[in-house]
């Protein structure tokens, strides 16, 4: 086992490692984000991303260091060159390792303003840009994974609970039960949910809190979605339940539940880990509808879907390429976590 | 494998885009003018016949009948379809005569007598004369019928009454005396009574001329008629052979062959596809696509205008309406502060409104302290004062009003309670949501917890003008006409669009009830000096007392191909398109998806 | 039989659970249509009122339910109060060219995905299935509206496509070829969104499904007596490795109408998907109702097929179906 686990790993290092790299950063958000996610610079909207130096007039630094943006064209003209801000080169700022800036709740535990790398003010580390408002998309980024992140996982785990319960006992158990459920689930997917969700909206409290907000929205998305991966599971361990081995386990008196969880769950793992795989990163675009309607995370607290709905423009889309960081990031996210299903199913086939 | 690649392959060869410059338009010639047609010379407007135009629309267009229309983009076509009595001329903002030639006002303002151009036709050839002009002000007055423009013709609870003289002769009699009622005749149009006479009379009214009514039976005294109609996708207009406008060589108008309207589903899709080279107009853009297009002109070779400041005004608002009887008492106890007048002072003094212009509008915006805005030339008040943002009188506002901070700098009231509301915007207008985002931070520096809720537009609607459940909402209204009486029910403490307090029986404030007698007063006052002094005092006492917190208006923003003469975009509606009639295609007027 | 006659009447119920929980959500959404000439300083309260009262809106719910389920009986699904035109006609325009959009689309995922998820199944570990898969995810883990306005944007970019619609301005004048060649022309780009969509999830489904198959004793005893390869994917994996691609394949039939919503709106396509959900935000109920039933009428029928096909293929459920306990 020892052996198998080694291989295991040394064959999927490459993607674990990004993988738990990437989670850590986004639970470390505040101290790895250089500065406050809702901090608005008003003279640097839609602003490139800074551009780090190495070499000045004085040679090569070991320390980069970057200039501040200002408004007006770049000497030289070029058209590709975004022409609303240029380098002030009058100052440069360094780049500093674990630097005091802005403020932030360090896991919800203490406050502190440690930060592990930026630049002294008044100067601005703007790595991925900055949106509408002049704010550090990078900073809204790690922040912003921590709420699109966790959505997704909690609502994938919400539908999947309900769902492979509806789809287990309704493929199972056959009859007027799977009838009945799989009925409920047609009714599910056929209604308009729109219509519900704005009048969800209008029972709501105008303000809710982002963490209540975040539940809401987790339940209502898992609530909603429950009925295709129920119908899926529920194909599944119709065909499974007709086995032999089934027939024989309950030839020797296995209770219903037994055989649930000890066949034919087994079955249906492959087809649950994909589900998970697909439904994490729809959950996190799911989102982005949501807020569209009113009920996503409000302003000013960045999640990965209100990032990602100033991409529908298609002005923003084609001239500020910066803001598809969130898109990037989401689409780094799902293929890791795809990976991550695809390696859990080999282990559990080769089981 | 081999079979996937051929298939592809095929596809692609079938899929080359086919080649759609060859198609022309078989559109009807002008007829030629005789003696007896009394057509209206455009002495300043020349250009030459041929080629069409294609307008993407963002939103479909409904129906096609002006008497219940209630949407912009159905608005848009009809308007190229018809022709009222009095045109206001979108360039000058004044009225100019149309399809009435003249007309005489009696002295005390009640009675208009229009005398009608004789021998103008119909697009269908039947001749034009009073019979329609009575029979489409009775539509639109019917009662059953419940046309959203009906209003207008009621002043003070009574309609106007309009009586044929002779078969070109007609007289309007209003109820009492209405400044500007020659303004209220743009966007009646005249309609045709030999073909809608048998839908009214069997009630059938509200379904005649909709979308899928065949040209036959459509007909109007616009420059174009409708020629097809496929909804969803694409509305077709052609000439209107027998227009009563004629340019500098006295040659019949419109210069096009025909007008397309399509229906593309969003501004986004309407930028697009004029890159493309598929439209040739953009009636209405937004800043940033118009940075766009700036951006892409020197290759592309198209016609950017920005008109400067619109008439629309953007503010905030707050819920001063009574709710004591509807349990709302989380929103009351938040009132005392709303209608704290200093307390609004405030937050008119912090609010940032050069950094609203710059990044919700790209700079191509003004700021606005009043609800007339500079784009208004004629009625624009130029004594009100435009201070600058600045905190720190915001404070000392909150101060004298018995306001303090506490030890992490939130702002706390009189009775140690924490400022603590919110801001509610809808989620369809993407600037007045950036807006209240920029509002939010600005007050954040005061202390203010500030929550931005967007909403669906009707849920919005709904809390505003029903529920009242709501602290503070961002709106914008205005646009519509440069005239004051349009917006009478915003300002009137009775009005129906009162926002601030709406359903008061009686003027809360001494302020309120001024501005009622001022604009009673400059409703049935004609002389435009005086109506000027009297609106001037309301605006006066709008900007000081802040019954709403105004922010800023967005320019005027359209573009047109390069090939599009005339092209003279205004900051009226429908901006680009009021003089399609004069539009034409210069030299190289063949038609073709250029590629921009 | 007795089977098909149960799965009518709960078709039945389903269709009237909908419309009764739809008619409810209506209710709770706030506002109504003419909320917006509300907002017009020029429009009194009156003539809305009277205008709501016209179309019936100030009824109580309970019955106006009744008048709606009468006149669907009578095949009147009512008046949309946008367009002042009947429902009926308005959907059926629209969902013929939703069906034109998603039928090809579907037929085109399918045809694509089998032979590659089989293949990334036969080949597990080789380059092709590395490639397959990565792709696969790529595509996956892109939202929807991304892949849509980002081909949209180089389609327009590069001059490859029509911008948007499905027929070009001067249609009416081509040629047959040439209509043929232009509709061809406007279909590529929301089908091909649609594949990129639709493809990747069946891929990894019958990949997935085919990998478990592949893995059991009866097919490493086909191996082991020298079938080849390709016929034992196709004639022994594939059909038992179905099971989850035919639920898959009745989830597409179900979406026929209701899937395509957001590429039919980014690519300008005159589907129902705009047309729904323009009706859903201005409250044109009726509009809203009989879209929804035309939906779920689709939905029902996909499941059925779903169930139908799977008891015909898996020849397990259909023997399993009798032991039912």
């Amino acid at each position: 086992m020892r052996v198998e686990r080694d291989r295991f790993l040394r064959r999927n290092l490459w993607w674990i490692i990004p993988l738990v790299l990437l989670h850590l950063v986004i639970v470390l958000a505040g101290f790895v984000a250089p500065h406050d996610p809702t901090a608005q610079n008003r003279e640097w909207p839609y602003a490139p991303p800074t551009r780090l130096h190495f070499v000045d007039n004085s040679g090569l630094h070991l320390r980069p260091f970057i200039y501040a943006w200002v408004a007006g064209g770049d000497a030289n003209d070029d058209p590709d060159h975004d022409s609303r801000y240029r380098e002030d080169r009058t100052h440069a700022y360094s780049l500093r390792a674990f630097i005091r800036g802005d403020a932030y709740s360090f896991l919800g535990l203490f406050e502190t303003n440690l930060h592990l790398f930026g630049v002294d003010d008044p100067g601005k580390l703007l790595l991925f840009g900055t949106d509408e408002f002049g704010r550090d998309e990078f900073s809204r980024l790690l922040w912003g994974g921590q709420i699109s992140i966790a959505a997704g996982l909690v609502a994938a785990a919400v539908t999947l609970v309900l769902g492979s319960i509806a789809g287990l006992v309704a493929g199972y158990f056959g009859g007027w039960i799977d009838e009945t459920l799989m009925g409920t689930s047609e009714l599910f997917l056929s209604l308009p949910w729109l219509y519900f969700l704005l009048g969800v909206r209008a029972f709501l409290p105008l303000h809710v809190s982002p963490a209540r907000t975040f539940l809401l929205l987790v339940c209502v998305i898992g609530l909603i979605g429950w009925a295709s991966p129920a119908r899926i599971l529920r194909g599944v361990v119709l065909s499974s339940r007709t086995r032999n081995y089934v027939a024989a386990a309950r030839g020797f008196g296995a209770s219903n539940f037994y055989i649930l969880r000890r066949h034919v769950l087994p079955d249906t793992s492959s087809v649950l880990l994909t589900q998970a795989a697909l439904l994490v990163p729809r959950y996190i675009a799911a989102e982005v509808a949501l807020s569209f309607f009113g009920l996503g995370v409000n302003e000013p607290t960045p999640s990965w879907g209100n990032m990602l709905a100033a991409l529908q423009q298609y002005s923003v889309l084609i001239s500020y390429g910066w803001m598809l960081a969130p898109a990037l990031a989401l689409f780094i996210t799902s293929v890791m976590y795809y990976l991550l299903a695809d390696a859990l199913h080999s282990r559990l086939e080769s089981r | 494998m081999k079979v996937i690649v051929r298939l592809s392959l095929l596809v692609c060869l079938l899929a080359s885009p086919c080649i759609a410059g060859s198609a022309c338009f078989d559109a009807p010639a002008a007829e030629p003018c005789s003696k007896n047609e009394d057509l209206q010379q455009l002495p300043y407007i020349t250009g030459h016949y041929g080629g069409y135009l294609t307008i993407g629309q963002r939103a479909e267009p409904k129906t096609l009948n002006p008497v219940t229309e209630s949407d912009s983009a159905s608005r848009e076509i009809i308007g190229r379809l018809n022709a009222d009595l009095i045109e206001i001329n979108r360039s000058t903002q004044k009225t100019e005569p149309a399809l009435a030639k003249y007309w005489k006002i009696s002295p005390d303002g009640r009675t208009f007598t229009l005398q009608l151009r004789k021998g103008v036709r119909f697009s269908d050839g039947h001749p034009f004369d009073a019979d329609d002009v009575v029979f489409s002000f009775n539509l639109y007055m019917d009662e059953t019928i419940d046309s959203p423009q009906r209003d207008l013709l009621i002043i003070d609870g009574k309609p106007m009454t309009v009586t044929k003289l002779d078969p070109y002769t007609v007289r309007f009699t209003l109820p009492h005396p209405y400044a500007a009622a020659e303004r209220l005749f743009d966007g009646f149009p005249i309609l045709p009574k030999h073909l809608l006479e048998k839908a009214y009379k069997d009630s059938t009214f509200a379904q005649a001329w909709s979308l899928n009514t065949p040209p036959s039976q459509i007909a109007g005294l616009g420059p174009f008629r409708l020629k097809q109609s496929v909804p969803g996708q694409q509305i077709v207009l052609e000439r209107n052979p027998y227009y009563w406008k004629v340019d500098r060589g006295n040659r019949r108008l419109p210069y096009l062959d025909a007008l397309i309207f399509l229906s593309v589903g969003s501004e986004d899709a309407q930028v697009m596809r004029f890159e493309a080279g598929e439209t040739d107009v953009i009636t209405r853009l937004n800043p940033e696509n118009y940075s766009l297009l700036a951006r892409e002109q020197s290759r592309a070779g198209s016609q950017l205008a920005d008109l400067g400041p619109s008439l629309e005004f953007n503010f905030l608002v707050f819920n001063l309406n009574d709710v004591t009887d509807k349990h709302l008492d989380e929103t009351a106890a938040k009132q005392s502060w709303f209608s704290d007048f200093q307390f609004r002072q405030a937050i008119n003094a912090a609010v940032d409104r050069e950094g609203i212009v710059r990044l919700v509008y790209g700079s191509r915006g003004t700021p606005l302290w009043g609800n007339v805005g500079p784009g208004n030339k004629y009625w624009v008040n130029q004594q009100i004062p435009h201070p600058r943002c600045s905190l720190d009188d915001a404070r000392q506002l909150l101060k004298s009003a018995g306001f303090s901070w506490n030890k992490s700098g939130q702002l706390l009231d009189k009775s140690g309670r924490v400022v603590d509301f919110t801001i509610i915007a809808s989620t369809s207008n993407a600037q007045r949501m950036k807006m209240a985002v920029l509002l939010q931070d600005d007050l954040s520096h005061l202390g203010m917890q500030v929550h931005v809720v967007p909403l669906e537009f009707r849920a919005l609607i709904d809390r505003v003008f029903h529920t009242f459940d709501y602290d503070a909402a961002i709106m914008g209204l205005g646009g519509g006409d440069a005239d004051p009486n349009p917006e009478m029910n915003v300002w009137m403490s009775n009005g129906t669009s009162h926002l601030w307090n709406l359903g008061e029986k009686q003027p809360a404030t001494a302020w309120e009830r001024e501005i009622d007698e001022l604009m009673q007063q400059q409703m049935v006052t004609l002389d435009y000096t005086k109506r000027k002094r009297l609106y001037d005092r309301v605006q006066q006492l709008i900007a000081e007392n802040l019954p709403f917190v105004f922010l800023a208006t967005p320019n005027i923003l359209a573009a047109a191909d390069a090939r599009v003469g005339n092209f003279q975009p205004a900051v009226l509606d429908p901006y680009a398109l009021w003089n399609a009639d004069e539009l034409f295609i210069r030299s190289g007027g063949t038609q073709n998806a250029g590629v921009r | 039989m007795s089977y098909l006659f149960r799965r009518l009447s709960r078709a039945i119920c389903l269709l009237i659970g909908v419309s009764i929980l739809c008619f409810l959500f209506t209710e709770m959404a706030p506002g109504s249509f003419f909320d917006e000439m509300r907002l017009n300083p020029q429009v009194s309260p009156e003539t809305i009122e009277h205008l709501r009262a016209q179309f019936g809106l100030d009824q109580p719910l309970a019955i106006r339910y009744v008048h709606w389920m009468k006149s669907l009986l009578r095949g009147d699904l009512g008046y949309s109060i946008a367009y002042n035109l009947p429902v009926a006609p308005l959907l059926w325009v629209r969902s013929r060219n939703t069906l034109l959009l998603t039928v090809t689309a579907m037929f085109l995922s399918w045809i694509l995905s089998i032979p590659l998820g089989m293949w990334a199944a036969a080949q597990k570990g080789s380059p092709l299935d590395r490639l397959i898969t990565i792709a696969s995810s790529l595509a996956i883990a892109t939202p929807e509206i991304v892949i849509a306005i980002a081909l949209l944007a180089l389609a327009i970019r590069w001059h490859l496509t029509p911008a948007g619609g499905m027929a070009s301005v001067a249609f009416e004048s081509l040629s047959a070829t040439q209509k043929v060649s232009d509709f061809i022309s406007h279909l590529l780009l929301p089908v091909l969104v649609l594949i990129l969509c639709q493809s990747p999830i069946l891929i990894r489904h019958i990949r997935a499904s085919g990998l478990e198959v592949l893995n059991s004793s009866y097919i490493h005893a086909a191996r082991g007596l020298g079938m080849s390869k390709t016929r034992l994917l196709f004639r022994h994996v594939l059909p038992a490795a179905a099971n989850p691609a035919i639920s898959l394949l009745g989830f597409s039939i179900a979406g026929l109408i209701s899937g395509s919503l957001l590429v039919e709106v980014i690519c300008g396509w005159p589907g129902l998907g705009p047309l729904l959900l323009e009706a859903t935000l201005s409250r044109d109920l009726y509009v809203v109702m009989g879209g929804i039933m035309f939906s779920t009428v689709f939905m029902i029928g996909g499941n059925l097929i779903a169930d139908v096909l799977l008891m015909a293929f898996d020849p397990r459920i259909r023997t399993g179906a009798t032991h039912a306990s």
